[in-house]
């Protein structure tokens, strides 16, 4: 069956009854967790994950695939209007789109915020359709000691991207393997660090650690600061949300550059749609004509990023969907969701379960669609729920994440969880430890560690194996270099002042 | 924060050295092969070795100007201590109170006590709140929330 017969088999899927109304509320719910500032598409879909428990595994992971979309739509409009990004993905946003609002262009900012986002969205699943079956097929040929060193450099490049402190970092990685170490080890039935409590036989869990780290934390870091808002106000009839000729000019060639720039960077683990609308953003201001007219409200400000956001969400679906391997923390809960509904991950799942992964890409160019109409007419809806104070929607993100979490397995020790990992995830921030490179070892954890015990059992304990097996070889290759690459630059630059002073 | 990045390093050292010695203490492989102790062990390690060369950093790196503590004083750091023991006498109470009426106390204690909200927002909102979890929840997606010793 080729690409065309499997997508239209995706389209019969996606295009039943109950998957639209699914998808139709995964994305409205994550438009509005990408408006809400204080809540981001981490916990959006990780508070899914116990509600979507009830449906097929294609619908749940459609309905969450929907909100990752949709919170980077929701995230401009937020930025735009009062200055505070929706999202962490609509940090840079804020900086032309507030300008724009203060110049009373919100509603052209906020609808080319959105075409741009449509854009990107749709050139990403027409490239994921193409790029990801392919990337599959080509890795059913790897055994444990590729996997290993897949999920290794996955690893070490997410750690080494965030964040300020590449020690830091890295411990982040680390104690996140650490904590996917608790619980019955699967290979010999051993007990690890459960400390006596029954709960943390099966694990952690990560869902409660997940919520902690981003959801509780977040409210506790929020609390230090007032929250208070300058809301712009601004008529958005649908005429007015259209940009005009010049601003099309201005925008077109930056949108098309920043989603096929951010689109690859997507596909690397590391490099999620935060950094991907940060370099967008510095791209276009380097590549411009007038770069210090940004941040003066110029319109491929808003453009680029935007686009970039939409474009590396997507981007990221590829390694996730063609090798199991997720790219950014967001898409790390989307891949504990799948083994949550009993799916395998992995190269194997286009052979599988080819409804799912076909009903799932049919259901990006879906949702992008709905997202567009979602944000174009009815993005005065949005704005009007920015009127309502953090001061009210700090107990309900409290309130909603307890519950979310207790109701994954009905137990009140996984609120404990979620607890003690928002205290966790609030010293970390404090303490300029990224949260991300956590939940992605956790969910990896299990991997890197059966592939690697695995690895050692066929080589009778002998570690060349991951150097002597070529794929293997240069993964393991480009995570140490991605780990000493910093530190080579360090010696360098002593040297060269070594040499400048001699 | 070179301090406090003095106190994580050695923090997480005792934590690292915990983890090696409990892996230490797993069974070795009954069969050929690394036991459940192997990467345990090795990750205390390089934990180890991570949290010395933060301190190394901390202690060698230059005195910066500004010395304060990343930690808020204050109201600030009062309105967390509220909030985290709120939370957890919300998890404590859950199922000896019931959902609704635990849920509607700890959002009315968030809105008045850590907020400053005027009495009818809070009531309202805590009523709404704790009623819509419940639709929700309970009667939505079927889940069987906690109820108290009246049956709600």
């Amino acid at each position: 069956m080729g690409i065309f017969d499997n997508i239209l088999m995706g389209f019969q899927i996606a295009l039943s009854w109950q998957n639209l109304l699914f998808c139709l509320i995964g994305t409205t719910y994550g438009t509005l967790i990408g408006v809400l500032p204080g809540i981001g598409p981490v916990v959006g879909v990780a508070i899914l994950i116990p509600v979507t428990f009830g449906l097929n595994a294609t619908t749940a992971i459609i309905t969450m695939a929907g909100v990752y979309y949709g919170a980077m739509y929701g995230g401009s409009t937020t930025s735009i209007l009062i200055n505070v990004p929706g999202e962490s993905a609509s940090v840079v946003t804020c900086l032309d789109g507030y300008a724009l609002a203060r110049k009373g262009r919100a509603a052209p900012a906020l609808g080319m915020a959105a075409l741009a986002s449509y854009f990107a969205g749709t050139l990403a699943v027409v490239l994921l359709t193409f790029i990801a079956p392919p990337l599959s097929g080509f890795a059913l040929s790897f055994g444990p000691p590729e996997y290993f060193a897949l999920a290794f450099m996955g690893l070490t490049l997410v750690t080494s991207l965030a964040g300020e402190s590449m020690v830091k970092g890295l411990m982040s990685g680390v104690f996140g393997l650490i904590v996917a170490c608790v619980g019955v080890d699967a290979i010999s039935g051993e007990e690890r660090f459960t400390f006596g409590f029954l709960s943390l036989l099966d694990g952690a869990g990560f869902i409660g650690v997940a919520v902690g780290l981003f959801a509780v934390a977040e409210v506790f870091c929020n609390l230090e600061e007032s929250m208070e808002q300058v809301f712009l106000h601004a008529k958005f009839t649908l005429r007015s949300l259209f940009p005009n000729r010049q601003d099309w000019k201005d925008s077109l060639l930056p949108i098309t550059r920043s989603s096929f720039m951010a689109f690859f960077l997507g596909n690397l683990p590391g490099a999620g749609a935060t950094i991907a609308s940060f370099l967008a953003y510095a791209m276009e201001k380097k590549l411009s004509k007038h770069p210090e007219k940004f941040g003066t409200g110029v319109m491929e400000g808003v453009a680029a990023p935007e686009a970039a956001n939409n474009a590396a969400a997507g981007g990221s679906m590829v390694p996730l969907l063609a090798l199991g391997i997720p790219s950014s923390a967001t898409s790390a809960v989307l891949l504990g969701a799948l083994m949550v509904h009993g799916l395998k991950p992995g190269p194997l799942l286009f052979q599988t379960s080819p409804e799912f992964v076909w009903g799932l890409i049919a259901s990006m160019y879906i949702a992008n669609i709905m997202l567009l109409i979602l944000n174009l007419p009815l993005v005065g809806f949005w704005a009007s729920l920015l009127r309502m104070p953090y001061k009210i929607l700090m107990p309900l993100i409290v309130t909603i994440s307890a519950v979310g979490v207790f109701t994954t397995d009905n137990n009140v020790f996984d609120m404990w969880v979620m607890f003690v990992f928002g205290v966790i995830g609030y010293l970390m921030r404090k303490l300029k430890f990224p949260a991300a490179p956590v939940v992605l070892a956790l969910v990896l954890g299990p991997m890197v560690e059966r592939t690697l015990r695995q690895s050692l059992t066929i080589s009778h304990g002998d570690i060349t194996i991951f150097f002597t097996r070529p794929i293997s070889a240069v993964l393991i290759a480009i995570a140490l270099i991605s780990v000493f690459a910093p530190l080579l630059r360090g010696v360098m630059d002593w040297r060269k002042k070594v040499v400048e002073i001699s | 924060m070179r301090r406090a990045d003095q106190v994580t390093g050695i923090v997480m050292l005792v934590f690292s050295l915990a983890v090696m010695e409990g892996a230490r203490r797993m069974p070795p492989s009954g069969t050929f092969g690394p036991g459940a102790g192997f990467l345990p062990f090795w990750l205390g390690v390089a934990m180890a070795i991570l949290s010395i060369a933060l301190l190394i950093n901390a202690t060698r790196g230059p005195v910066q100007v500004s010395e304060a503590s990343p930690f808020p004083r204050g109201h600030a750091i009062v309105a967390i201590l509220k909030t985290a023991g709120a939370l957890a006498a919300f998890i404590l109470l859950l199922e000896t109170l019931g959902f609704l009426l635990s849920i509607a106390l700890l959002t009315a204690f968030l809105l008045r006590i850590v907020e400053r909200m005027g009495w009818p927002t809070t009531v309202t909102v805590a009523i709404a709140n704790a009623a819509g979890l419940y639709v929700v929840f309970q009667m939505l997606l079927g889940v069987s929330l906690p109820k108290n010793i009246l049956g709600f």
